[in-house]
């Protein structure tokens, strides 16, 4: 599903956000990126969804080569990929049905398509009876659920979440977890970017650990919660 | 337990995706437009403000217009002063006259051609001297001068033209004395060429200010709302769809602010023409003062609607870059 050959990025010429990347991540699979700030993994997942383009080697997803598309293609490519970003970029003088139905109106869906699957989605994720509700007055925990059901009302193929977790309570994190956890039984692919390690302690899900723009270390599923504990 | 973590093993049916909607312009038409009405109420306070800017700006636009266009209309009216008269000492034949008016006519400057008899020369006399007839007792038809008066077509009332004339009407045998008041003649046409030159001079700069300032404002405007394009961006929005709503809305802003700067105009003309009999010295309802012709009305109306797409166009340019 997602293939990075030799990936290298620079901002600047001098500092390089990330060398010589080599990842595979198969259709239907949950992984977390994780490693201290300034790794590379918001980077790597811009990379993702097209918002930044490699200096050097290659990016497939789908069997796409991102690197080599055009303009008019990228929105074709981003529709099949959902991306919940880390502040959320919610529109707030929006209510909470418009921001999630921003999605579908892109894709032309009808108006009573769209109201009934957004409020399918909303009731998914417990926050229905605030759909009128602008989302400047929702708490964090309530934003953070509105840009999951953006990203996540068009069934995307891919889901792609910038520390998703980063200033929840407990219970609201294992809510969002296990959200994921569905739209990856549903066959999304999910790649989960955080340096919550409790959050993936409990996951049991393959790892890749970056440092400096580097891959150093990769955790199989399963195995996952063992290699932590030791 | 809060109820949401229940949800997910009550899981609604899985949704089938339905067929889009039609695609391209015509088929999303509808949904633009309505798009385009909410985000106008729902960013009313910088609608008003766009809007407001666009009216004025318009506004100052067509009062230049209508000044200039009522003032090009009594420049023409004082052309029509630009008159060639050709003096006869002794009073031509009635034959003699019409083989001269013919002669005159046949020049292609010429519009109109009249003979003014020594009689008649005296009656103006007398007219214009009015409450002092009594002067003019003594004075007898004979001792005034008959006379062709030439008024000239309105292309042909520039100093060179007339010149120019001249020497062909004195080229006619039987014309020997010509006036045609050269320096009043040349001042007028001097005045009229600083005049248009200072206009357009205005227009231009007045053209520019309106420009930059509208396409400024709606720049701000957009501005204000750049996360929503970042936003549709990145869900997989075309730059088409992303843009079409708000070129819309400034379509929208642009025919607002012209049409209300139109009616603003108007009733402001209205008003000037009733009140204004109190502190001018003519009555302006009976001094021929007219509103903008519908050709500039739709100008306008265009120039309007040309600013709010087209500055629309150039803001959005600057900000989808994603």
């Amino acid at each position: 599903m997602i293939q990075l050959h030799n990936v290298s990025l620079a901002y600047q010429q001098d500092a390089s956000a990330l060398s010589n990347i080599n990842l595979k991540i198969g259709k239907g699979e949950f992984v977390f990126l994780t490693g201290p700030s300034g790794a590379g993994k918001t980077s790597l997942l811009r990379l993702l969804y097209a918002a930044l383009t490699p200096n050097r080697g290659q990016i497939l997803i789908d069997g796409q080569n991102i690197s080599r598309m055009t303009a008019p293609q990228i929105p074709l490519l981003r529709r099949s990929i959902g991306v919940v970003f880390q502040d959320f970029k919610l529109l707030q003088n929006r209510t909470v049905f418009e921001n999630v139905a921003i999605t579908l109106e892109v894709l032309g869906w009808g108006r009573g398509d769209i109201g009934k699957k957004t409020m399918y989605m909303l009731k998914l994720l417990g926050i229905e009876s605030k759909y009128n509700l602008v989302t400047q007055r929702l708490s964090g925990g309530e934003q953070q659920r509105v840009a999951l059901a953006r990203a996540l009302v068009n069934d995307p193929k891919i889901l792609l979440a910038d520390e998703p977790t980063g200033n929840l309570d407990d219970a609201n994190k294992n809510q969002i977890l296990n959200i994921f956890k569905e739209a990856n039984i549903r066959g999304t692919t999910v790649v989960v970017a955080t340096h919550d390690r409790r959050l993936i302690e409990q996951s049991h899900m393959r790892l890749v650990t970056l440092n400096k723009g580097e891959i150093v270390e990769q955790v199989e599923k399963e195995t996952a919660y063992d290699a932590q504990a030791l | 337990m809060n109820k949401w973590k229940k949800k997910p093993h009550t899981t609604p049916k899985p949704y089938k995706r339905p067929a889009l909607s039609g695609g391209g312009f015509g088929g999303r038409s509808g949904f633009f437009l309505a798009r385009a009405v909410t985000n106008i109420r729902q960013n009313i306070f910088v609608n008003v403000v766009t809007i407001g800017t666009i009216t004025l700006a318009l506004l100052i636009v067509s009062l230049f217009l209508l000044v200039f266009i009522n003032l090009e209309s009594a420049v023409e009216n004082w052309s029509e002063r630009v008159q060639v008269t050709v003096y006869f000492d002794k009073e031509p034949t009635v034959q003699e006259q019409s083989s001269l008016r013919e002669k005159i006519s046949a020049l292609p400057e010429v519009s109109h051609v009249g003979y003014v008899s020594r009689d008649e020369a005296l009656k103006r006399f007398k007219k214009r001297l009015r409450g002092q007839e009594t002067l003019l007792d003594g004075v007898r038809p004979e001792t005034l001068p008959a006379s062709i008066e030439i008024a000239l077509k309105q292309t042909y009332r520039d100093t060179m033209s007339v010149e120019n004339f001249v020497i062909s009407l004195k080229r006619i045998p039987a014309i020997t004395e010509v006036q045609y008041g050269e320096e009043w003649v040349r001042r007028f046409n001097s005045f009229i060429t600083f005049a248009r030159l200072l206009a357009a001079l205005l227009g231009g700069f007045l053209v520019i200010a309106v420009v930059f300032i509208v396409s400024n404002t709606i720049k701000l405007t957009i501005y204000s709302r750049r996360e929503e394009l970042e936003v549709m961006s990145l869900v997989g929005a075309t730059r088409f769809f992303i843009r079409a709503p708000f070129l819309l809305e400034g379509l929208i802003q642009g025919i607002a602010g012209a049409v209300l700067s139109l009616i603003l105009m108007f009733v402001l003309f209205e008003l000037f023409l009733q009140n204004a009999g109190s502190f001018l010295t003519f009555n302006p309802a009976d001094s021929g003062l007219s509103f903008l012709p519908i050709e500039y009305i739709c100008g306008l109306l265009i120039a309007g609607a040309a600013l709010g797409f087209i500055g629309s166009l150039t803001s959005l340019k600057r900000f989808i870059n994603v």
